[in-house]
């Protein structure tokens, strides 16, 4: 048989698929156990990052949506974690944000996923970046180049604005849902 | 069959200077210039390639008698496509930290012509001793590039190497030099002086 067959082709084309298609389902079974074991790692970190000193973590649906409880050992709820996303420059970002309910604010953001560029608009993961939203108090909050003049400014990260802007509207649009869900306050 | 050890040793060191992929035969761009921004992505991507590049090396020229001529492209393809998977779950699986920097570039890894290139112009041809010598040089010498370039553009650009700070608050990082543009500006410079150092030598 000539080995330029058309025959031939198909067939040695089929085999290297079909040997490679094997080969993956195994490594896909091997390693996503760990892939989603990280995944919930990760989940679990930021909501505790998010809602320091919490103790207990509830899951609440309301309208819809998710939202994970925190509550000190006495019972109190410290506040609310909520995951949103949103589209970045490159992808979608994942975000945890805590909310203090009782004092209208933010406690603090954890970056789940990003698919920005690296040392660029993935520095939104790094503390100097996500320490503008610490104790954030709710409202409009503006985007700014220079360092943040008034409590609600966002100072973006240098050559990544519109990665900067694009999380801070994340952060918006969760501020809006929770005040949706929770109400204003007490 | 004999193993002259000359001959390996000669392809091994051909990828680490006279043929090094990146300042001799610019190519494999793509993840050059993309992730070179800091020391420790640069270290990441290169290690990842040349795995990659090692492995369909290997297994390229052990079935190379096997593959009809017509179809050898996308067959290479395959298989490559085959350790970049592989490469991108294992990364996923047990170094979170280094998939989520490097991201979206270890599934480009695949398109990268520094890997087809390689099984085209040497693993197609010759014996598999000789492919993993090749692979192993041509990974080390993409891999030393790719972390220079990106030791010298962190440490302009943010002050620092390997995250580490080095150079205090006085210094201005030039933003640039992390910038896509950077990585034009450094390359350049780098293969003037490559080759300024072996037309001298």
């Amino acid at each position: 048989m000539e080995k330029n067959s058309t025959k031939n082709l198909i067939l040695t084309l089929s085999i290297i698929g079909i040997i490679s298609a094997l080969l993956l389902t195994f490594v896909y079974q091997w390693t996503s156990p760990y892939i989603q074991a990280n995944q919930a790692e990760n989940q679990r970190k930021a909501i505790n990052e998010v809602l320091s000193g919490a103790e207990t973590i509830k899951q609440v649906e309301k309208d819809g949506e998710t939202f994970y409880e925190g509550y000190s050992a006495d019972g109190q709820r410290i506040g609310v974690a909520y995951k949103n996303s949103g589209g970045g420059y490159n992808g979608i970002i994942e975000l945890m944000i805590g909310f203090d309910i009782e004092n209208q604010k933010i406690f603090r953001i954890s970056v789940l996923s990003h698919e920005e560029t690296p040392g660029l608009g993935a520095r939104i993961t790094e503390q100097e970046f996500k320490s503008n939203f610490v104790n954030k108090p709710f409202g409009q909050y503006q985007v700014v180049k220079t360092p943040a003049q008034s409590e609600l400014d966002v100072e973006a990260i240098s050559g990544a604005t519109i990665s900067s802007v694009r999380t801070t509207r994340i952060i918006q649009d969760a501020v809006t849902k929770i005040t949706k869900a929770y109400g204003g306050g007490k | 069959m004999a193993v002259d050890f000359k001959e390996l040793f000669g392809d091994f060191k051909n990828g680490l200077w006279n043929e090094n992929p990146i300042i001799r035969l610019v190519i494999g761009m793509c993840p050059t210039l993309a992730v070179t921004n800091s020391t420790e992505n640069g270290l990441a991507m290169g290690l990842a390639t040349a795995f990659v590049l090692i492995m369909s090396e290997i297994v390229i020229s052990l079935i190379k008698n096997l593959i009809p001529a017509n179809v050898r492209i996308p067959s290479f393809i395959l298989i490559i496509a085959s350790f970049v998977t592989f490469t991108d779950y294992f990364l996923k699986a047990f170094f979170p930290a280094i998939a989520a920097s490097l991201s979206i570039f270890i599934p480009l890894i695949v398109v990268n012509c520094l890997i087809l290139g390689r099984q085209e112009a040497f693993a197609s041809k010759n014996p598999v001793h000789r492919a993993i010598a090749d692979g192993i040089g041509m990974g080390l010498g993409f891999t030393w590039v790719l972390t220079l370039l990106g030791a010298i553009r962190e440490f302009f650009g943010m002050g620092s190497i390997m995250g580490i700070q080095l150079l205090g608050a006085w210094y201005r990082p030039m933003v640039i030099m992390v910038l896509p543009a950077g990585a034009f500006l450094t390359l350049g410079i780098l293969v003037g002086i490559m080759n300024l150092i072996s037309r001298e030598g």
